[in-house]
């Protein structure tokens, strides 16, 4: 198994997890996955085929996304982000929105 | 004109991957494998890339649903033999590889210990992993693989001293040279390999 390393005791999230997660606010298969993050990050991220079996399995087994039940006609599995799941990401997004309070009040504000 | 290829990769991952891909920019494409040979199909040079993955290390359910995956994902899909393997009947034992992944049997994983992936070439790299961590856990599966075949040569090479040999001096001269060169031609992959874990490391952790 690919291990996606995340400090979530910490309370932080690679971004490559964190996207991965985001993408299955609705349900989607592996492949669009990777596609919807090249799109949405203007092709900053491209996360490779591996990476992203990887991130899926790591994801499944820690609860934070559940396969749907459904298969399309190629066989991709679907997925959708579980009540555990949404709660990670929204203390990700709470983390990043301090982080980037504090870093805005430090850079322009000169806060000590 | 279809052609045939017989190889054996001892860098069985970069070394097979480069030679796949200098073959498509010749204008072949793969069409099969078998354990020592290639067999090729025209194509449009540099129509298709390939990348090699280890999935070895796996359990057979664990790899044969990356395949899947990755055949859902619109590449084409080949499995292939890397024969690091000590055969016990119809097990083997891969000391290399991570828990159930360990024993294999026919036909199971057998001879399946690679996937070579292809694709139509793009613009950008073709690269199976891009999570820098992710890329660094397959680089040290790999290092295991090569690792554990150069120490097994090394042991075998050590054993021709220590143990009487049965047969004359110029084969038993000949058979410690064969040894010596296969521990050699895995422990360069093995020490390349090495170094490209520093590396990744270094960048990871800073």
């Amino acid at each position: 198994m690919i291990r996606i390393r995340d400090n979530v005791k910490g309370g932080a999230l690679t971004e490559t997890t964190f996207l991965v997660l985001l993408a299955f606010y609705r349900p989607n298969h592996g492949y669009e996955v990777m596609q919807w993050i090249e799109e949405e990050t203007g092709g900053r991220v491209s996360l490779g085929a591996g990476t992203a079996y990887g991130a899926i399995n790591t994801l499944v087994k820690r609860g934070w996304i559940t396969p749907t039940g459904n298969e399309d006609g190629r066989h991709r599995k679907e997925y959708m982000i579980t009540a555990l799941g949404r709660r990670v990401a929204e203390q990700e997004l709470s983390r990043l929105n301090k982080l980037a309070a504090l870093a805005g009040r430090v850079m322009r504000g000169g806060s000590k | 004109m279809t052609k045939t290829k017989i190889r054996y990769f001892f860098d069985f991952l970069a070394g097979q991957e480069r030679w796949l891909n200098r073959m498509a920019e010749q204008g072949y494409r793969l069409a099969r494998c078998g354990p020592f040979t290639y067999h090729f199909e025209p194509c449009n040079p540099g129509e298709y890339e390939y990348a090699v993955e280890l999935v070895g290390d796996r359990p057979y359910y664990e790899a044969k649903d990356y395949k899947s995956f990755l055949e859902s994902a619109g590449y084409r899909v080949f499995t292939k033999n890397i024969n690091l393997n000590l055969s016990f009947g119809k097990i083997r034992w891969r000391p290399w590889a991570r828990g159930s992944g360990q024993l294999t049997t026919s036909p199971g994983s057998f001879n399946k210990e690679l996937l070579i992936v292809e694709r139509k070439r793009q613009d950008q790299p073709f690269a199976l992993h891009t999570d820098p961590q992710d890329v660094l856990e397959t680089y040290v599966a790999l290092r295991r693989a090569y690792r554990w075949a150069t120490g097994v040569m090394a042991a075998l090479l050590v054993l021709t001293f220590i143990a009487e040999p049965a047969s004359g001096v110029l084969q038993t001269a000949l058979l410690r040279l064969a040894l010596l060169l296969f521990a050699l031609l895995w422990g360069l992959p093995a020490a390349k390999t090495s170094t490209i874990i520093r590396r990744l490391r270094e960048e990871i952790h800073g």
